[in-house]
């Protein structure tokens, strides 16, 4: 079955979208797709029946979000802690990603009318090597498409993605292209899988489960969290509603949260600036203190040598990241 | 059309708010009268009402206990209260080792965030970590220790000494954190132990680098991990307790909650045990398949 579903909603689904389009909306929406083994059970049905079920929702769950004019989603395919599962399901869940993306691939022009942008995050080196081919493939083929963003991650846990991210920052001081004192919560943000995207505004996780299970930890901390009973496979269109609306009613205080956190990490990113500052004059000073004007130039000298240098780390970071996915495709096209 | 939709927008907004305030006014109503009749026909009306965010109390009507809430008591009775809140915390499937208290909430209250430590702690729990968005609590330390031992006095009576409580600071008394003891501890936490820990564990290993002591590609998970355990002994959190209507960790210890179980109580302020109580028999309840 296809990524894409078309077709518009229903006249009660059109105006319930309508009201609750006046309000404020999410941008990003992240789902924990949980519960498809459960509804198989329930269904009396083979696990990977549930798992076909539950991508079938993925795609009408898009559909509805494309409606509600969100544009960007970010979905918990398969952890890292998956991994543990039998080997029989693990299979078949490779299978099943693979069959899916291959579809990808063919409706390449429909989703090119649609302006769909696939990316995938994860350590994807844990995949086999064909599957990560075909994803390396469906990711170059969509990057330059704008309208809406679908982030799926696969072999991903958030706790990899900070090591990552930490291991990164690593490689550019190890490079000599950034110094230690630049790292900061901004640039580990850089850093994460997820930096193409805002921080998402909404995370709901299905089946009535109420943890997080290692999902985008980072940059959920100041989301609104929903947890909904609901199987994943029985989602429904009210459910999307009912989530949307409970984030409208959190929306002002997380907000104010949100506001505040930013201002805290300016102040501190200037305090860090001017304790670097200090350092520097008090070694080139001869044990004089420098005026106040000194000072200032020199934080502003600094800070801008710092930004230039941070600069220049993450566009080699996005290269290195480029040439891993073009070094698989072009792999393919010779494979 | 679109001022039609903004109309019934807000309107859609005023009926939860409603629900909301006339579900809280039940509650409490509903905790000074005892009676199956009234049980059944509140649960009636608030099972299909409720919207759910984070999954709340509502459908779990506790009797009223008049002894559990701070009342200054004697001697026996506060060892009747101590047996008796140990039984409880026995009784559970599961306890949590380390127990996480957020208060979502702008106004902050010393006694009721204190009753819930000593419960907490009286129930069995060894760590309690209390945690607000502006970090009051832990600039106003003193004054949250002194509460605490007031309230477990009260509630415990002068034998509560046993129960001493250690509150952790972030490593700025070192000498206090007795890390082979198991008595129980409390650490007041604010957002900078979350996202701003793990920039510093970062800014440590890149340090490192700078100097060649290692090279990028040794940094792993558990190499982060043990950086941000304070102490081995101290697990992550394996319940969260919010408290307050905001429906976000509001910045909580990111990297300690991946298989935290989230559950929330409406306010800390007016707390009883019996909350608390209800909170940890749905938590020994829930199942963790830990990805597999």
């Amino acid at each position: 079955m296809s990524w894409i579903r078309e077709g518009e909603l229903n006249l009660l689904e059109k105006i319930s979208a309508n009201i609750l389009k006046a309000g404020p909306m999410p941008k990003h929406v992240a789902f924990i797709m949980d519960g498809n083994r459960r509804f198989a059970r329930k269904k009396q049905m083979g696990r990977q029946e549930g798992h076909m079920q539950g991508f079938n929702k993925l795609a009408e769950t898009l559909r509805w979000c494309k409606h509600l004019n969100i544009q960007e989603v970010t979905v918990y395919a398969f952890s890292i802690e998956n991994f543990k599962r039998t080997k029989d399901e693990v299979d078949g869940l490779m299978e099943l990603a693979k069959q899916k993306f291959e579809k990808l691939l063919e409706e390449r022009d429909n989703l090119e009318k649609h302006g769909v942008c696939i990316r995938v995050l994860g350590d994807l080196n844990m995949l086999p090597v064909d599957l990560q081919r075909i994803i390396a493939k469906a990711v170059v083929t969509t990057q330059s498409h704008n309208k809406c963003f679908l982030n799926v991650c696969f072999a991903y846990t958030s706790r990899y993605e900070i090591t990552n991210a930490v291991r990164e920052m690593a490689w550019g001081v190890e490079e000599g292209l950034i110094k230690a004192s630049d790292v900061s919560e901004a640039l580990l943000s850089e850093c994460l899988y997820s930096n193409n995207s805002p921080n998402p505004d909404l995370l709901i996780r299905t089946s009535g489960e109420v943890r997080l299970s290692d999902f985008l930890l980072w940059q959920t901390s100041h989301s609104c969290l929903v947890f909904q009973s609901v199987l994943w496979p029985e989602y429904s269109f009210w459910n999307l509603c009912e989530a949307i609306l409970q984030f409208q009613l959190n929306h002002k205080s997380i907000q104010k949260a949100r506001d505040l956190h930013r201002e805290h990490q300016a102040s501190q990113q200037l305090e860090a600036d001017r304790a670097c500052v200090a350092e520097l004059l008090q070694h080139h000073g001869n044990g004089k203190p420098a005026d106040a004007q000194r000072r200032q130039e020199a934080l502003l000298h600094h800070t801008a040598c710092r930004e230039e240098r941070i600069h220049d780390f993450l566009e080699a970071l996005k290269h290195k990241r480029d040439s891993f996915f073009n070094d698989l495709t072009s792999e393919a096209a010779v494979a | 059309m679109a001022l039609l939709y903004g109309l019934l927008w807000r309107l859609l907004l005023l009926l939860v708010h409603v629900n909301r305030v006339l579900v809280s006014w039940l509650r409490v109503r509903l905790r000074s009268m005892k009676g199956r009749l009234w049980e059944r026909a509140v649960a009636a009306l608030l099972l299909p009402l409720a919207l759910a965010g984070f999954p709340d109390q509502q459908k779990k009507l506790n009797h009223a206990n008049p002894d559990a809430n701070g009342n200054p008591v004697t001697g026996s009775r506060a060892a009747g209260r101590r047996a008796r809140w140990l039984s409880d915390g026995r009784a559970l499937d599961k306890l949590p080792v380390h127990i996480g208290l957020l208060v979502a909430e702008e106004e902050l209250s010393y006694t009721d965030t204190a009753n819930l430590v000593v419960w907490c702690m009286a129930v069995g729990i060894s760590y309690v970590s209390v945690y607000d968005q502006h970090g009051i609590f832990q600039k106003n330390n003193s004054r949250m220790l002194e509460e605490i031992v007031r309230q477990q006095q009260d509630l415990l009576g002068v034998d509560g000494s046993k129960y001493s409580v250690e509150v952790l600071n972030n490593g700025s008394d070192k000498q206090q954190q007795n890390v082979l003891s198991c008595r129980p501890a409390v650490k007041l936490l604010c957002p900078d132990d979350g996202k701003q820990s793990i920039v510093a564990a970062a800014q440590q290993l890149c340090r490192s680098v700078e100097k060649r002591e290692r090279s990028s590609k040794d940094i792993s998970v558990t190499m982060l991990d043990s950086l941000l355990r304070e102490s081995k002994n101290v697990p992550d959190p394996e319940l969260v307790v919010k408290f307050g209507p905001v429906d976000s960790t509001l910045g909580f210890l990111p990297w300690h909650i991946r298989l935290t179980e989230f559950m929330s109580l409406p306010s800390h302020r007016g707390v009883s045990y019996d909350d608390l109580l209800g909170v940890l028999q749905r938590y020994s309840s829930c199942q963790q398949r830990l990805g597999q």
